[in-house]
């Protein structure tokens, strides 16, 4: 078997000599031919040597095993058990039909910002979001993050109870003691009481924030995001006089430039963003050549802009700065001098964008200084940005202010025994503090704080009131998205747990006892809707839509300050060589640590890293190399703000001299799912260096900590899996991804009559965020399976997002990613080897998995080219704590010892199948979409009839770029790919 | 030297290794038929109710349609089984004050359901749809037996898969005119379209009702 496949692998290698290719890589250790990984590739369950120490012994076995016959013989004989209870409802709510799914609309925040979803109900409970196409933010898509805000709703660590100093209490109390202070705080002007949030958006909670101030003149009002965009902000005021948001264009963008940007990954828009980057990257192969963007980025740590870019250039903070400040200058909105030492090339992008003024555009992340977004603002103006791919609207946030400075004087205040009533409307302030504030300690003597937050953290213990928060989806309430439009949240159940609103708990203030959600959020619109037609409709059609019309933010006309050069601060110093700069990042998944407690986003593999369920100090090849790191090498991290130990993980494209820390992790009070994964990066991060810090030394500990990254999981043996070209490459041979095929087979062929399912997968649209494996995962009940687990190579992911680069392994020229479901071949090689007819070919082609029928042999599996099965190695559904009603019921929750992978979402294939039949009419295209598909931001992933030359899948798949992959195995996959196309510029000579 | 073993010795090892030998068979073949017993699959069982709902009553004597109570049947997965409010549309002005109709009413007083004691079920991992079905001409008595003549319901059917198999892998027999589908009295007469006209009708292919992913998901 070995020798066939070796001989496979040489006879696409030598074809592949003759064309184009040049070798793709998933990591360093593959890139440097490491002989552990490449054995990998030989083995199919890698993790099984290490069930050598769970060996049950002889006579245990012996034991077990009869035990388990007598059992299965006495439960023979049991008759029919009593089928259980059906409870049907007292009143049937209207509208509602047992058993046919209902979606409601409303939004969940990220950071402040809303996202649109649609709640799927099944007999009344939630059980899925989906994003909502009507809300700009979203369009149908959702990230991972969203998505798992229906493991929040229904996560059972979240808090059940008021607390006040560790004890329960009743909400009474709560009330009472609030009511106690207002005397004395009305005689103060509201002296000594503050309100401490994090990015407000909503306009009841403004409202009724606004009309506390007024009542309480002295109040103040605080504001901290620890993964927020302060620097954005500032960069505005600098370069406008005042705060004002962009809003970018980039369906009008033909030639961007990513300074370490999360336009793709992060920043409020970024689903929409995505698909409008995707678009115009499908313009070729839609016969639209010359509509194809070019991506420029230039960044320390890779994001998913940077790994999209047909050019990416890593460089150090300073570096980033110092091209900024080139750029300003080679546009004129900077001085001469800021030319010097600017990379060779600059030049050639400074033509392209100057060739392209109108259609270009810069963006920086909020990572970036104040500075380096006061000049991004000066370099689009120049371009001819403002109108056409940016604009810009009056802030979002409801009056903005800079959230370290508002910390920083709270705390100062706290410290000084000037507060005497906190507030902290959600958040968690004590763990995400910069660590020069000393947050939790001086938290600790206010007389009296009320925390509301979802669950007692790291804030909640120290506070003398906590009170659970009502989730998102379960309480009335209001905000904007990425534009500025309104969305009124409708509660999608009950209070759970009784918790309440933000809005709720500020009622208290005027006197209610037990303030009403609802009314408090329907007084600020009906007072809206007033006067502008007839309110209550407004109100009916805002709920329904998910978006309160015309309410995106106005146009906010700005024009920039002179002299804008000499009023910023001054660049940052090259550091000396040989000392590093820490960079302080958000969890791609965790953010600021509050989804520390799901499973979901523990286990998904971040981007790049491919790390679960742990972060890790992040840093270049080359620089680990020069302190003599390796991976999972325990490092101490030393910075004028303390110490902590981290492993040490080596990122392909991060910029040298520079490591990254990822913050969110080494939560300490916190719910089952999150207690002990990581370490706090929050811990080292000061207030004035926010994103960097400088001057951070590492000394090697010796010893070692075991990293679950999934990057050689699941490996495919073939260099051709992954097909590129460049625009010009495409011109002159546009069936460069294709390949001849056998068509021989020992096994007869199949005939579809009614429909053949298949899917296409975009590469060009793909940004690699993955949002479609967290959808596969609500949508088809996947389990978590732990750290330890996906060490063993078990993760369950139904469809992964594999990471190729191409290049050197500092500075790879490309990264592609690649997502891989089920390929459902019409010649499947899992099928032919179960001898028990557990996965079977239907009449549509598809490979369904009958889990009832499987014994769990794993031959399937092992015979699988794709590596798309996942096996059931323990009960990991069933030893799941999450509630029951949280499942998806259209879907079997999967035992142990059953074998399980994607199917296509055959529940969503068949309810689809039984609405036409019913009608007697065939399927209509677009009638089904699978929760990828439904999911994808970029809208990579087509599916549908390819038996209807009309339908979606079948455009897709006539592309010139479509090919499958491994089809010199004459599997004859559904799932086929278009090859990834790049535009670079012909003026940059590629390393 | 006299024999170890007695004459009758013979017989009795005949006996037991014959009697052995039978009660292998016997065993083998009660663990083959066992399952397909109405005391394994509960056919026409009846479960213990909270309320003795007769079918025979409010079906087959006053005549109330299936979907008078099974409202969701025609659209929905479930057949949907009726909210206390159905039941007190005719008990707030009929046999307001029988016993035997307590628990109703105390439902009502409550706001807590009624628990009624399921008759068929399924495993977890079949997925039936009953809105299917009934569009295609099967009907309800087809499955569930004579309701009309149940003074407590009990088990129609096996709800065995190789029940289920005969019907899919052969429908003709089981099918009606899709306006029948409700008719508890319903008998097949010379006008009636064959089982196959019907097939063609409303387009049933048996060949991919036998799928897997048909059930199971």
């Amino acid at each position: 078997m070995t020798t066939r496949r070796e001989d496979l692998a040489r006879r696409i290698e030598g074809r592949l000599a003759g064309k184009s290719g040049r070798a793709l890589w998933r990591s360093l250790d593959e890139l440097s031919r490491e002989p552990a990984v490449l054995e990998t590739l030989r083995t199919e369950f890698p993790g099984l040597p290490d069930l050598a120490e769970a060996r049950v012994g002889r006579r245990r076995l012996l034991e077990l095993m009869g035990a388990s016959f007598a059992l299965a013989g006495l439960s023979g004989c049991a008759p029919a058990e009593a089928p259980g209870e059906a409870i049907p409802y007292v009143t049937m709510p209207p509208g509602l039909v047992p058993g046919v799914a209902r979606h409601f609309a409303t939004a969940v925040t990220r950071g402040g910002y809303a996202d649109g979803v649609l709640a799927i109900h099944q007999m009344g409970r939630p059980v899925q979001l989906e994003g909502n196409p009507d809300h700009p933010a979203s369009l149908g898509a959702l990230d991972p993050i969203i998505q798992a805000s229906i493991l929040d709703l229904y996560d059972p660590d979240r808090s059940r109870t008021m607390l006040t100093a560790g004890r329960v209490a009743s909400a009474n109390g709560m009330v009472k003691a609030l009511f106690d202070r207002l005397p004395a705080l009305t005689a103060r002007g509201g002296d000594g009481l503050r309100l401490l949030t994090g990015t407000v958006t909503s306009p009841t909670l403004a409202r009724q924030i606004g009309a506390l101030k007024r009542r309480f003149p002295a109040m103040r009002w605080h504001r901290w995001e620890a993964d927020g965009r302060d620097a954005v902000r500032t960069g505005a005021v600098l370069a406008f006089g005042r705060p004002v948001d962009a809003v970018l264009h980039l369906d009008q963008a033909k030639v961007i430039l990513a300074v370490e940007s999360d336009v793709l990954d992060s920043a409020p828009g970024h689903l929409r963003y995505a698909r409008d980057f995707a678009r115009r990257r499908r313009a070729p192969e839609e016969g639209r050549p010359e509509e194809m963007s070019r991506l420029y980025a230039v960044e320390s740590m890779p994001t998913l802009a940077g790994a999209r870019a047909d050019h990416r250039f890593a460089a150090g903070p300073d570096g980033v700065e110092a091209v900024v400040r080139a750029l300003a200058a080679e546009l004129g909105a900077g001085p001469a001098e800021w030319r010097q030492g600017a990379p060779g090339w600059l030049a050639a992008v400074v033509r392209d964008l100057s060739a392209n003024r109108g259609a270009a555009l810069v963006h920086a992340g909020p990572a970036q200084s104040p500075a380096v977004h006061a000049l991004v603002h000066a370099i689009n103006e120049a371009l001819g940005a403002p109108g056409r791919t940016v604009s810009y609207i009056e802030p979002v946030e409801a009056d903005p202010v800079d959230h370290g400075e508002s910390l920083k004087g709270l705390a100062a205040d706290m410290a000084a025994g000037r507060v005497d009533t906190l507030l902290i409307l959600g958040g968690n302030p004590a763990f995400t503090a910069p660590a020069d504030l000393d947050f939790a300690r001086t938290l600790g003597k206010v007389p009296f704080s009320i925390h509301l937050g979802s669950a007692v953290d790291e804030t909640a213990v120290l506070c003398t009131w906590h009170i659970p928060e009502a989730h998102e989806l379960e309480r009335w309430g209001d905000a904007r998205a990425f534009n500025g439009t309104v969305t009124i949240q409708q509660p999608q159940t009950r209070p759970l747990w009784g918790g309440w609103s933000p809005h709720e708990l500020l009622a208290v203030f005027d006197g209610e006892t037990r303030p009403d959600g609802y009314a408090i959020l329907r007084a600020t619109w009906m007072e809206s809707f007033q006067g502008k037609g007839d309110a209550e409709q407004q109100w009916t059609d805002a709920l329904r839509l998910g978006v309160v019309a015309d309410s995106a933010a106005a146009p906010a006309s700005v024009s920039l300050l002179p002299d804008l050069a000499t009023r910023l601060p001054a660049a940052p110093a090259r550091p000396d060589g040989g000392t590093l700069t820490a960079l302080f990042r958000p969890d791609p998944w965790l953010r600021d640590g509050r989804y520390a407690n799901l499973g979901w986003l523990q286990e998904l593999p971040r981007p790049f890293t491919t790390l679960t369920w742990d972060n890790a100090l992040l840093m270049a090849p080359a620089t680990a190399e020069r302190l003599g790191l390796q991976n999972e090498d325990v490092v101490e991290v030393r910075t004028t703000t303390g110490h902590l130990r981290a492993p040490v993980w080596r990122v392909t494209g991060h910029a040298p001299d520079c490591v990254t820390l990822p913050f969110g992790f080494g939560r300490k009070v916190v719910g089952r799912v999150g207690r002990g994964v990581g370490f706090d990066a929050f811990r080292l991060r000061p207030l004035d260096h926010l994103w960097r810090l400088p001057g951070v030394e590492l000394r090697k500990t010796g010893e070692t900590y075991r990293l679950a990254a999934t990057q050689h999981h699941q490996m495919i043996d073939s260099p051709d899996v992954v097909r590129h070209a460049t625009l010009d490459e495409f011109r002159h041979d546009p069936g460069f991804a294709k390949r001849k095929e056998p068509s021989q087979s020992l096994y007869p062929d199949h005939d579809y009559p009614r429909n053949a399912w298949g899917m296409a997968i975009n590469l060009n649209s793909c940004i690699g965020c993955s949002a479609c494996t967290a959808a596969c995962q609500g949508e088809n009940n996947i389990a978590v399976v732990g750290k330890d687990e996906v060490l063993r190579n078990r993760q369950m992911h139904w469809i992964r997002v594999d990471t190729w680069y191409e290049g050197e392994a500092e500075a790879p020229d490309q990264t592609y990613f690649q997502p891989m479901p089920c390929m459902h071949c019409e010649n499947a090689p899992c099928e032919v080897v179960c001898p028990v007819g557990a996965t079977m070919h239907d009449t549509d082609g598809l490979n369904v998995m009958v889990y009832n029928r499987c014994v769990g042999t794993r031959f399937c599996s092992n015979n699988c080219p794709y590596k798309v099965r996942r096996f059931n190695y323990f009960n990991y559904a069933g030893d799941d704590n999450r509630l029951s009603q949280s499942w998806n019921p259209d879907v079997s929750v999967r035992a142990r010892g059953v074998m399980e992978k994607c199917t296509y979402c055959i529940q969503r294939i068949r309810e689809a199948r039984i609405a036409a039949d019913r009608e007697s009419r065939p399927i209509r295209d677009g009638e089904v979409k699978t929760a990828c598909q439904q999911a994808c931001p970029a809208e990579a992933i087509v599916f549908g009839d390819l038996n209807d030359p009309d339908s979606a899948v079948s455009h897709r798949k006539a592309s010139p770029l479509d090919y499958g992959v491994l089809t010199e195995l004459n599997t004859k996959p559904r799932t086929t790919f278009e090859a990834r196309l790049r535009n670079p510029n012909p003026d940059i000579q590629e390393a | 030297m006299a024999g170890v073993f007695s004459p009758t010795a013979n017989i009795v090892t005949k006996l037991v290794l014959y009697g052995l030998l039978g009660g292998l068979v016997t065993l083998a073949g009660g663990a083959w038929f066992f399952p397909s017993t109405t005391y394994a699959t509960g056919e026409g069982i009846v479960q213990p109710q909270p309320v003795p709902f007769s079918h025979e009553h409010h079906v087959g004597g006053l005549g109330l349609d299936c979907r008078y109570c099974h409202t969701s049947v025609e659209v929905s997965a479930t057949a949907g089984l009726p909210p206390t409010h159905t039941c007190m549309t005719c008990h707030s002005q009929i046999w307001t004050n029988a016993g035997l109709l307590a628990p109703v009413r105390q439902s009502l007083a409550t706001g807590k359901p009624i628990r009624w004691n399921r008759v068929n079920t399924l495993p977890d991992y079949v997925f039936f749809n009953h809105g299917i079905h009934v569009a295609k001409g099967v009907a309800c008595t087809t499955c569930h037996g004579p309701v009309d003549r149940m003074p407590l319901t009990w088990k129609g059917a096996s709800l065995r898969m190789s029940w289920c198999l005969d019907c899919h892998r052969d429908p003709a027999p089981n099918l009606r005119p899709k306006e029948a589908v409700f008719d508890t009295d319903w008998k097949r007469t010379a006008a009636t379209p064959s089982g196959e006209q019907l097939m063609t009708r409303y387009h049933i292919h048996p060949e991919t009702l036998s799928d897997c992913s048909v059930c199971h998901r």
